[in-house]
């Protein structure tokens, strides 16, 4: 019988990394995660981790940085405005090919904003906001248990494609408390990571290793030019949309409108389609557990049977534009968006019943 | 009797002077008349009779142009060809 | 570079120096290329090469990473000790992690992550080369740019009331509790490059016996930024450079206090 607890979506962070073999992490402080920076600076160095606190997040991304070189798991934490802050630290990450896990839990913005939930992030995180075009797998969490089991899956991710993971969450899924179980996910085999820095010493062939984030200007093995390397990183991108698309399929079953959300949007919106299907409405929602790569595919399939979509998150309309690139213009896309939160402080929130009234006013012919 | 020889390798030799600069015994001139592809004044090794083995060439060339050898003991030729 | 047994060979290219087609496009008479052999031999002597982890930031001496036969990494502008820090720690502090950076990288930019690096007491070495500018980028004005001094970005000579004075590293990092040694050496005499390996030698066994942070700042000439020819540079070392940036240790502890 697996241990269950009752905690924190923050700090189910912790307990999935411990369950995948994390070694490090290095963060900083900001609201709404601090939990989870004071969950590892209390649990890592009990279980022979270190913990590093940096003096900002561009030193926590560049402590990831410098951390995943060695070939060992990795992770670090932040909040909005320092996930800003990563993000010439992200297109190093992906430039030097380097595995690790950047948990991100989202709050209002632009600027310093809230300190509470948001969904506004979600341009930044899945187009990137660094320099070059890089991509990056981006999970996101929508339960207590998912924070857990999507850090395992984002370590197991980083290690395959050697590319930073980030594993998206926002507020409110950090700060809600569910029953937890803890549990190591056997994700499958991984090769060997020859490519890591250790020391001549430390590798079986005695010859050096190195790495760079100006694979470009200087290219160093394995790479002779700066095409030879781009072709590496088109090749990887395409594999991950290939084989790394994840959704939730929630009552999709003949479904007249989908709705779309990720996140706690998800959670409202699960509310209220189950509420419409109880009245009899043919809704039911799709929810990306990748919002990178996108379930594009899933989508248009859904157009094509001839449904109505709702994009429903707690920005201005960010994800939403993802919803329409994957249905193709061949069916309605709608979007609810953070204007529907039910009070004007920053504690709004786009609620259930707000969320069935829109899915009454715009299901298709009317309900 | 030099003490010891230097090598100058002339395809990565970017003129700078140095070697010429530093050698105390005068055997690196610069002729001014003599270029790589580049276009960088080559230095010679003139005055190969004078060499002491000191090695400052060696260690202050700054593009890896010049290595500086030691003859053993009664090793160095008597007749010195560069 | 052959020894026989007529003759052994001297100086010129160290073992851990291997030629690479990114390594060598630096200036006539750079003498950051100067320090690399400087680092080889100290590694080679030292017998560190198997344990020994570079971190290089963003200028003209990040192709040693090229030329260097032991594991290194490049990073962002900047932030070589903050890299250098997690290396370290993640693997438990067993490798030998050195970082290697400009006068902008590590005084300006770097700034963060040097003092915070300095102020954790990290046992890494950080080695600052000074050369007085930021020259990759084409001579701009750095923090140790000096008072007149005429770069792209002070093109009326650096004026204090506009653009303040020069900033000594090593001597101002002695201050901090953690840091075990800083020193300032030069590379521009036979003499001051014998000094120079020794000043590392010294830098590094603070980290091979465990003690504390090590700083050392490396005077470069960088002839083109300065407008001076590479026999001309090492002049103006003499009479300008050193009288501002005085050589010697400033802090050599065997524990910190």
């Amino acid at each position: 019988m697996a241990e269950r607890i009752l905690v924190q979506g923050n700090e189910a962070v912790g307990w999935g990394a411990v369950s995948a073999g994390v070694e490090a992490f290095f963060g900083y402080p900001i609201t709404p995660q601090n939990e989870i920076t004071e969950w590892f600076a209390r649990e890592l160095p009990k279980r022979g981790g270190v913990f590093v606190q940096s003096a900002s997040e561009t030193g926590s991304i560049n402590m990831l940085y410098g951390g995943a070189s060695t070939g060992r798991r990795v992770i670090t934490s932040t909040s909005s405005p320092g996930w800003a802050l990563m993000q010439e630290g992200m297109s190093c990450l992906a430039n030097a090919e380097l595995p690790c896990v950047i948990v991100m839990v989202q709050r209002a913005g632009p600027g310093q904003g809230t300190t509470r939930h948001a969904q506004m992030d979600y341009f930044s995180v899945t187009r990137g906001g660094g320099q070059g075009g890089y991509k990056n797998i981006v999970l996101a969490a929508a339960s207590v248990q998912e924070n857990a089991d999507l850090v395992q899956l984002g370590f197991h991710l980083a290690d395959k494609y050697r590319n930073p993971v980030v594993m998206l969450t926002d507020a409110v899924i950090g700060q809600m408390a569910e029953p937890l179980e803890l549990r190591t996910l056997d994700l499958g085999p991984l090769s060997p990571k020859d490519w890591a820095l250790g020391g001549k010493g430390a590798h079986a062939d005695g010859k050096r290793r190195v790495l760079s984030c100006g694979q470009g200007q200087v290219p160093l093995e394995p790479y002779t030019t700066y095409l030879q390397f781009i072709r590496v990183l088109d090749q990887k991108y395409r594999t991950m949309q290939e084989q790394e698309v994840r959704y939730e399929k929630y009552h999709l079953e003949g479904a007249r409108l989908v709705v779309v959300a990720y996140g706690y949007c998800a959670r409202v919106s699960k509310e209220a389609v189950a509420q419409a299907r109880k009245e009899g409405l043919k809704v039911g929602l799709l929810r990306p557990i990748t919002v990178w790569p996108f379930p594009y595919q899933a989508l248009k399939d859904l157009a094509l049977g001839g449904a109505g979509f709702l994009a429903v998150e707690d920005s201005l309309g960010q994800m939403v534009d993802d919803v329409k690139l994957g249905v193709e213009g061949k069916g309605e896309v709608h979007l609810l968006g953070m204007l529907a939160r039910h009070a004007d402080t920053d504690a709004g929130m786009i609620l259930p019943q707000r969320v069935l009234q829109e899915i009454k006013k715009v299901y298709p012919g009317g309900h | 009797m030099p003490k010891g020889t230097i090598t100058i390798d002339e395809r990565f030799c970017k003129g700078c002077g140095l070697c010429a600069h530093f050698c105390a015994r005068g055997c690196i001139v610069v002729p001014g008349d003599r270029f790589t592809p580049q276009g960088y004044l080559l230095p010679l090794f003139a005055h190969p009779e004078k060499c002491n083995a000191c090695g400052v060439c060696g260690w202050l060339c700054p593009h890896f142009a010049i290595e500086a050898y030691k003859f053993a003991e009664g090793k160095a030729p008597t007749q010195v060809v560069v | 570079m052959t020894t026989t047994a007529e003759k052994t060979w001297l100086s010129g290219t160290p073992k851990l120096w291997v030629r690479h087609p990114a390594g060598s496009r630096q200036c006539p008479g750079c003498h950051h290329p100067i320090i690399e052999r400087l680092i080889a031999e100290v590694v080679e002597e030292m017998g560190l090469a198997k344990d020994f982890i570079m971190v290089v930031g963003v200028g003209c001496y990040s192709r040693a990473i090229a030329v260097l036969d032991f594991d290194g990494i490049f990073t962002a502008h900047g932030r070589p000790p903050d890299v250098a820090t997690a290396i370290k720690r993640t693997l438990r502090g067993k490798p030998i992690v050195m970082t290697l950076q400009g006068d902008g990288d590590c005084l300006a930019i770097g700034a963060e992550p040097l003092m915070n690096t300095v102020a954790r007491a990290e046992k890494i070495t950080i080695l600052m080369i000074n050369n007085l500018n930021y020259g990759t980028t084409g001579g701009q004005m750095a923090p140790t740019t000096l008072v007149g001094q005429v770069t792209s970005t002070t093109p009326q000579g650096r004026d204090p009331a506009l653009t303040g004075f020069p900033v000594h590293a090593p001597e101002s990092l002695a201050a901090y509790r953690g840091v075990a040694y800083t020193a300032r050496g030069s590379v521009h005499t036979a003499a001051n490059y014998q000094r120079a390996k020794k000043m590392l030698k010294a830098a590094l066994q603070k980290q091979v016996d465990n003690i504390g942070l090590s700083f050392l700042e490396l005077i470069s000439a960088c002839p083109p930024d300065w407008r001076l020819n590479p026999v001309e540079s090492l002049k103006f070392i003499d009479e300008k450079v050193i009288p501002e940036y005085p050589l010697g240790e400033f802090k050599n502890l065997d524990k910190l206090v």
